[in-house]
């Protein structure tokens, strides 16, 4: 079957750093791919070629069965795919409520005309849209502060609000740019929860993640890069057993040892027990 | 006279007033990389310039290279004025609140100006005696030579002190990285208010070189400013060298398309081109392809 | 109906109430006249105030909008004899036609070079009012402009206008409105926060940007062709760029991207050259002045200064 978003040979550099040399990988829906490599790897400019962001020098991205190289952001909106940022983006100055209702703007449609002449049919949008926000707000244990401004939010909270605005509209597949960073143990292991249900729903994620634990937790597929290329693809634990990966992450030591190999031991057995 | 003759004649115009519009645009790429910011205040650093002059010169009878440096050290103290002043007591860190009070700022000055200097026109004397000089075929003036003349310098200056400095190079720092350049241990308020007074200076320079040419008044500077800014984004907004050629080249376009055309929409001319050059290549003609789009 | 919704439909019942029975209190007809100015002022700076509310970007050329709905609408029903009304909806057309050529290129680019270009665009359009003599009358103005009919009645004298003017300004208010508590309403203010986020959730940035430039340049023509029915005569020294700066500067006292903001500035600044006779010679000291200080200590305009005195009371619900 052909995978949701497919990525070949995606090439960026910025003056004569190659940020991204010649990428390609899969990934599938109702799947979580992590995207994990050191510092500088290129892994948010993939993410940034991928959402528009960028144009990539070369290279093609498919997604749904077309091609959607250099698509602007918000016409990938339209087609399902939509993203996270690594510094947040919250609406500050939008309560939390609307924050989630923009997350919407991409599957509804009355435009300027309707909303000047306050026409019935744009109030039922209305009405719809801000049910829905509520519920995607009630997923993620936000509803009680659904009509505080967005910029009051706590880190946690607003990190939480990110994602319940990419999820909102129900896409295909969402971008993630270090959803867990800054967050401590228990908001993490929420964050994570929620996106194994999100990807259980059928959304395909992709993740640009340092937090190992995590990422082996509940990847189903990792690709690691390294200076701009993919050095090695498959599931967590193939990952954790390759040579180069190990290379690259512990400087050319052989046995796994520290964070790494601590988030390989808690592996993707002890998450699926977490969330049978 | 031949139309070659004209041509040249156009030509020599064009490099005067451009030289002009280069300075101006050097102080927008100053104020800009420093702080992020649009200096509408800019052109009114020119009407300064001019009027400084005519008061040091015309009222305090002083000589021509004190009252020169003089009217530097006012105009670059007032740029000064406009930062330590205005824009670092303001509530709001918006880019459009900081910009509005430059606008603002640039008003204010007029109105001042109007006030001390009057409505009319004011005479200044060229730097030496008008004698016609001619160059293949064309006729001009000692004055044009002095605006090329200093302005070269004045470019010449900047690139010294930019890349031979230690203060020149710490304000390049703040520019590219203010974080990391106060991490370092540069003082970046000192330099954001060092900025303002040599864009301040520089309109000052600019001010004098013209106002012989065009006269001084209250505001000479605002038309002459805004083409200034169609010069800096024509070389690529930010970047020095964009700037130089982007005056020259706009000081040539409007003599030549005045001469060739219609002198009654000259001032048109530089915004036209302001406009096509934001539609067709919006990073300016020297800039790379990295324009930041929203 | 929502709480807000509820407290704007409050507002807007008393200053309705409030335009019903002023003219009762105003006996002398040139203040009927200041009020008829007030009023275009106020609905050229309340479309100002929904460019930079929504898009956080500031027009320096809403004058030339202005003018140019005035002249457009002059030339076509006074020396082509078109309807009034045909003349002024051919004038918003072009309006919205130039907003779109000026706003396409300028507002696709991160940073503030609208600011630059409708500068530029102003005084492109005031150097033409003045060359172009033989259409527009060149400096000293165009003038014998039918007035406006309605119910086969010119809309001549100041007290007829005044109902007219009034309402559009009403209305132009409640547009306002409608457009902030909208889907598209909620894309623009969302974009203005994080341009790239909105994106990334499907707002067209460039295109909402452009779109609420025309609106807002469309409130500015509209107004522009009120005046010129109204006053019969203009100039070009109403629709200069230093008018520009007038708008603006009623935008930032009133309160920049507030609703009201654009009703307050102009109410509060339109009748001062009336009131202060020397302000004519210290116009530029005033503004300058009023603007820098207003936007170093009080960003938020008067607007901002009543939510703050509303905020200090105790709050009922707690």
């Amino acid at each position: 079957m052909e995978p949701l978003l497919r990525v070949e040979g995606l090439s960026l550099a910025f003056g004569g750093v190659k940020a991204l040399d010649g990428v390609s990988f899969n990934a599938r829906a109702g799947a979580i791919t992590a995207m994990i490599g050191p510092n500088g790897a290129g892994k948010t400019t993939a993410i940034n070629c991928i959402s528009g962001a960028y144009r990539p020098q070369a290279g093609r991205v498919f997604f749904a069965g077309r091609e959607v190289t250099g698509l602007a952001a918000h016409r990938l909106a339209r087609l399902g795919l939509t993203r996270t940022f690594q510094n947040l983006q919250v609406f500050s100055q939008l309560s939390v409520l609307e924050n989630v209702m923009v997350g919407l703007h991409a599957v509804t449609h009355q435009g300027f005309a309707s909303a000047i002449l306050r026409l019935p049919a744009m109030r039922r949008e209305e009405r719809a849209i801000a049910e829905q926000a509520m519920a995607a707000l009630e997923d993620l244990g936000l509803a009680a502060v659904a009509h505080r401004p967005a910029g009051q939010l706590s880190y946690g909270d607003r990190k939480r609000l990110e994602l319940a605005r990419a999820l909102a509209a129900r896409p295909q597949m969402v971008l993630l740019d270090e959803p867990v960073a800054g967050l401590n143990a228990a908001e993490t292991d929420a964050m994570g929860q929620a996106l194994v249900r999100a990807r259980d729903l059928g959304v395909g994620l992709v993740l640009v993640e340092h937090d190992m634990a995590l990422v082996m937790k509940i990847s189903d597929q990792v690709v690691v890069l390294s200076f701009g290329q993919k050095i090695a693809q498959g599931d967590p634990l193939q990952v954790q057993n390759d040579p180069q990966v190990l290379a690259t992450y512990l400087g050319g030591r052989q046995e796994p040892v520290n964070g790494f190999a601590a988030g390989a031991g808690r592996g993707p057995a002890a998450g699926e027990a977490a969330h049978a | 006279m031949s139309g070659a003759e004209q041509l040249s004649q156009y030509l020599i115009s064009g490099l005067t007033t451009g030289a002009v519009y280069a300075l101006v645009a050097l102080g927008f790429c100053l104020i800009y990389n420093t702080t992020h910011i649009v200096n509408f205040a800019q052109g009114d650093f020119l009407s300064l310039g001019g009027l400084l002059l005519y008061s040091l010169l015309a009222g305090a009878g002083l000589a021509l290279p004190l009252a020169f440096a003089l009217t530097v050290l006012g105009s670059a103290l007032v740029g000064a004025a406009l930062e330590r002043l205005a824009l670092r007591q303001a509530r709001s860190r918006e880019v459009t609140v900081l910009i509005f009070i430059t606008v603002a700022a640039s008003v204010f000055l007029r109105g001042v100006f109007k006030e001390v200097w009057g409505k009319q026109a004011l005479a200044v004397p060229s730097f030496s005696p008008e004698t016609p000089l001619r160059l293949l075929g064309a006729t001009f003036t000692p004055q044009n030579l002095w605006v090329v003349g200093i302005t070269l310098a004045a470019i010449a200056g900047l690139g010294w002190f930019f890349n031979r400095t230690l203060t020149g190079k710490a304000m390049r720092a703040v520019a590219i990285n203010p974080r990391a350049a106060a991490l370092m241990g540069i003082d970046v308020e000192r330099m954001l208010l060092y900025s303002f007074a040599l864009a301040g200076g520089l309109g000052g320079v600019a001010g004098m070189l013209i106002t012989p040419i065009t006269t001084a008044s209250y505001t000479i500077g605002v038309i002459i400013g805004l083409k200034g800014f169609a010069a800096a984004v024509l070389g690529g907004y930010g970047s020095f060298m964009g700037a130089v050629v982007g005056g020259l080249g706009l000081g040539l376009l409007e003599s030549l398309g005045a001469g060739l055309m219609s002198s009654a929409y000259k001032d048109v001319i530089a915004f036209v081109v302001l406009l096509l050059v934001l539609f067709l290549r919006p990073q300016g003609l020297l800039g790379r392809g990295e324009a930041a789009r929203v | 109906m929502t709480r807000g919704g509820r407290i704007f439909a409050l507002q807007l019942a008393a200053l309705a109430l409030g335009v019903l029975v002023m003219p009762l209190l105003v006996g002398n007809p040139y203040y009927l006249n200041v009020l008829n100015v007030m009023a275009l002022m106020v609905i050229v700076v309340t479309g100002l105030n929904l460019l930079i509310g929504f898009a956080g970007h500031i027009s320096l050329g809403h004058a030339a909008f202005f003018g140019l709905g005035a002249y457009i609408s002059a030339v076509l029903s006074a020396t082509y004899g078109l309807d009034p009304w045909l003349a002024m909806l051919a004038a918003a057309l072009a309006v919205a036609g130039i907003a779109l050529v000026i706003g396409l290129p300028t507002l696709r680019l991160a940073g503030n070079y609208l600011v630059m270009a409708t500068l530029g665009a102003n005084l492109i359009f005031t150097t033409v009012l003045l060359q172009l003599d033989q259409v527009t009358g060149g400096p000293s103005g165009f003038s014998g402009i039918p007035p406006l009919s309605l119910f086969g009645q010119a809309v001549v004298d100041d007290q007829s206008f005044y109902w007219l003017v009034w309402a559009a300004a009403l209305l132009g208010l409640v547009v306002a409105r409608n457009l902030a508590q909208s889907r598209v309403g909620r894309g623009l203010r969302a974009l203005k926060d994080a341009p790239a986020a909105a994106a990334a959730l499907g707002v067209d940035v460039a295109r909402y940007k452009t779109s609420i430039f025309i609106i807002s340049a469309l409130y500015a023509g509209v107004a522009g062709s009120l005046y010129a029915h109204y006053f019969g005569i203009i100039a070009p020294k109403s629709f200069d760029i230093f008018v520009s700066v007038e708008l603006v500067t009623m935008c930032l006292v009133g309160g920049m991207g507030s609703l009201w903001g654009g009703f307050l500035g102009a109410a509060f600044l339109t009748p001062l050259p009336q009131v202060l006779h020397v302000f004519d010679e210290y116009k530029d000291i005033f503004y300058g002045g009023v603007l820098l200080v207003l936007l170093i200590y009080q960003p938020q305009g008067l607007a901002g200064l009543w939510a703050r005195l509303r905020a200090r009371r105790p709050l009922e619900t707690a």
